[in-house]
């Protein structure tokens, strides 16, 4: 008789918890954007991003836009993808006020629940993108107010992080691309403090940055310093870089640059990393039984709605919900470029300048902490409601009814509890797994501008790609490339 | 009975407080999901300062040539020019204004309110910019091709200006727990076109203070 009537609100249980389960974000598009990017076809990739708008939800809105500004640069659909991007960094700039509603409901509920307004570095890559846009686009005025947007971003980064010497407070790649645009724009003595300030970065970051001083940074402050006669500086600099390669004396005017930008491989994603703790020996045996019969596969949305009715009917299990980084390392180790034309056949290869990884696992680390304790603290809220609910709905019940509608609403609610747990899995995922550049200075004239990517064997990896390209005297052309192999 | 009664009682006073705590969890729950606002559009004068992000606007743009031009004008380089070519009113052009802000500054309407103000001065001759020359050199090409032969405009009749106006528009930026100051800085040059001489320079600042709120209900 109980049996029967505990069938229906069982059933009622595993769909709630099915339901709830299904709420979160379907993550299977990126599977589907990196498919098509492979595939070299950006223009479906931003299609797919496109389409999904309404799946990112109105809590994510900011982290729709930075994924399709990126597959708009990709797609080289420039001037959207900067309208797309502003429009984030306008977001991002609102959501400085926060709403106490709105963490409230995310401390009892799950961080998804907050506005996503990005890390710090993918604030900064919003900018950066910009930049590219309008550099790519020939746009360098426009490019330079990014620059500057920037600087003025890292240096309020730099106060907020002031007691925190190893925390990301400075951008290595954002410094660098603001000097190589201004180097280009003929404002060599903002580009010198540039490229001094990407050369500070590196040195502060390297104990997590996993990216050296690029060898042709080197080389640009010693040029620059020598175009400059900054005597002092350069002598220092010849000091530090006795080994490094430059030209001085050359004219810029009399050269051409072309800058080529390089997004390789995919940024890290998150998983959910449960943690499902027993407060009885019975609850012990259960998680242990749950997780031997569900196996691998205990991440699949149907394994957690699942294991919330198990929990939830055993009522002394507390679930904490953490997210956990896996990185997506490229294959590329560089790329070979040159430019070959009746003038010569010029050679370079590409250097690493951000491993973008490295700074999603340097903000994970910092945040670490107190997203577990935030966690720890919602999961105990949760239990300690869910217990007092069904105390009470066993007293409102009376004396008869009491005991199996106190069992139903504290299943109910605990199951509720631990479905609803879900740690905050976002991230700009459209962004490389490392950014590299390679700079060429060539006479004027027409080239055929190729770009191999070359595999960590030494070995090419992924398509080469072939564009003509007409020089003029003084002038930087810059192009973006996406390794994907 | 009486006992029947103090349970009916006790039970009911339990409804009770389970339907004001189901009441406020429904309210909270109603506060938590949040309000909409709707979209409201209202048209005002465009000459009404709005002030919205603390972003260069047209506000500015408009305050700034009007500033400017007006200082231009009331300087002695006017009267020096007239006194010395017997009367004659000066002929300019404006160049480029530069963009070297943080923000993505539509410099067009700036150049055009520039423009508007010194025209309706009257007190200056004002020929078109560069942009603008090449598009009507290109019509007159046309005429002298397609059109009849006395409505063609011949070339060669161009009124050459006496002095460029060019200048800048910078920003610095400060920015703490919320505040952020912003300031403008807008330099202008009147170039004379044959010696190079600066005959007048002119700067504007607007200082502006966006504050925003760390946490708001």
């Amino acid at each position: 008789m109980i049996a029967r009537h505990l069938a229906i609100p069982l059933l009622c249980l595993s769909g709630l918890a099915l339901l709830l389960n299904a709420c979160g974000p379907a993550v299977n598009r990126y599977a589907l954007i990196d498919e098509r990017l492979r595939a070299g076809d950006a223009v479906r990739a931003d299609t797919i991003v496109e389409e999904a708008q309404k799946e990112y939800g109105s809590k994510s809105q900011v982290l729709y836009r930075m994924d399709r500004g990126m597959t708009l640069h990709l797609a080289g659909r420039y001037d959207d993808s900067t309208a797309v991007l502003e429009k984030a960094d306008q977001e991002v700039e609102q959501l400085y006020t926060r709403r106490i509603t709105t963490q409230a409901k995310a401390f009892l509920y799950n961080d998804t629940e907050l506005p996503y307004e990005g890390t710090a570095y993918e604030q900064v890559m919003l900018n950066v993108v910009k930049a590219l846009n309008y550099a790519v686009a020939g746009n360098l005025q426009e490019a330079l107010v990014e620059a500057r947007r920037l600087d003025h971003r890292l240096n309020v980064l730099a106060d907020q992080t002031e007691d925190k010497p190893d925390a990301y407070r400075d951008d290595a790649l954002a410094r660098y691309l603001s000097g190589v645009l201004y180097e280009a724009a003929g404002d060599l003595n903002d580009a010198f403090i540039s490229y001094r300030k990407a050369h500070d970065a590196y040195l502060a970051a390297h104990s997590w940055s996993r990216t050296p001083v690029p060898p042709m940074l080197r080389g640009d402050l010693l040029r620059i310093t020598d175009a400059l006669h900054l005597t002092d500086e350069h002598a220092q600099y010849r000091q530090a870089f006795a080994d490094a390669s430059w030209q001085p004396g050359a004219d810029p005017r009399q050269l051409a640059q072309v800058v080529v930008v390089s997004y390789n491989g995919r940024s890290p994603r998150k998983e959910d990393h449960f943690l499902d703790l027993p407060i009885s020996l019975d609850a012990l045996r259960l998680v242990l039984l749950t997780k031997a019969a569900i196996g691998p596969q205990s991440n699949t949305r149907e394994a957690r709605a699942a294991e919330s009715v198990f929990y939830g009917l055993n009522g002394r299990i507390v679930r904490v919900a953490l997210p956990r980084l896996i990185p997506q390392k490229t294959a590329v180790a560089y790329e070979q470029v040159s430019l070959v034309g009746a003038e010569g056949s010029y050679n370079a290869p590409s250097e690493l300048i951000q491993d973008l990884s490295a700074l999603a696992a340097r903000d994970f680390s910092e945040r670490y902490n107190a997203l577990a304790v935030k966690a720890v603290a919602r999961a105990a809220i949760k239990y300690a409601a869910a217990e007092g609910l069904a105390r009470g709905a066993r007293v409102a019940a009376g004396r008869d009814a009491g005991p199996l509608v106190g069992l139903l609403v504290g299943s109910l609610a605990k199951t509720l509890a631990i479905s609803t747990e879900e740690a905050d899995k976002r991230g700009w995922r459209t962004l490389p797994d490392e950014i590299h550049i390679a700079r060429l200075w060539v006479p004027p004239g027409s080239y055929e501008l190729r770009v191999r990517p070359i595999g960590k064997g030494g070995s090419q990896v992924g398509r080469e790609t072939v564009h003509p390209v007409t020089l003029q005297s003084g002038e930087t052309k810059f192009f973006t490339e996406l390794a994907l192999p | 009975m009486g006992q029947g009664c103090a349970e009916t009682q006790h039970a009911s006073s339990q409804h009770s407080g389970l339907s004001t705590s189901l009441i406020l969890a429904c309210a909270l729950l109603t506060s938590l999901a949040g309000c909409g606002a709707e979209t409201k559009v209202t048209r005002v004068d465009s000459g009404v300062v709005t002030d919205l992000s603390g972003r260069w606007n047209d506000t500015d743009s408009r305050q700034t040539a009007e500033a400017m031009v007006k200082e231009a004008l009331g300087t002695p380089w006017l009267d020096n020019y007239t006194r010395n070519h017997r009367g004659k009113q000066p002929v300019v052009v404006v160049g480029t204004i530069t963009n070297k802000s943080h923000e993505h500054i539509n410099v067009q309407t700036f150049v055009t309110d520039l423009q508007r103000e010194l025209v309706n001065s009257q007190k200056v001759t004002f020929v078109a910019g560069r942009g603008e020359r090449e598009e009507i050199r290109q019509e007159r090409e046309e005429q002298a091709m397609h059109a009849r032969e006395d409505t063609q405009k011949a070339p060669g009749k161009e009124i050459g200006a006496d002095y460029i106006m060019k200048g800048y528009i910078s920003t610095i930026l400060d920015e703490a727990d919320g505040v952020k100051a912003v300031f403008y800085q807008v330099d202008l040059e009147l170039v004379d076109l044959e010696s190079n001489v600066k005959a007048w320079f002119g700067q504007k600042k607007i200082k502006k203070v966006v504050e925003r709120k760390r946490t708001v209900f």
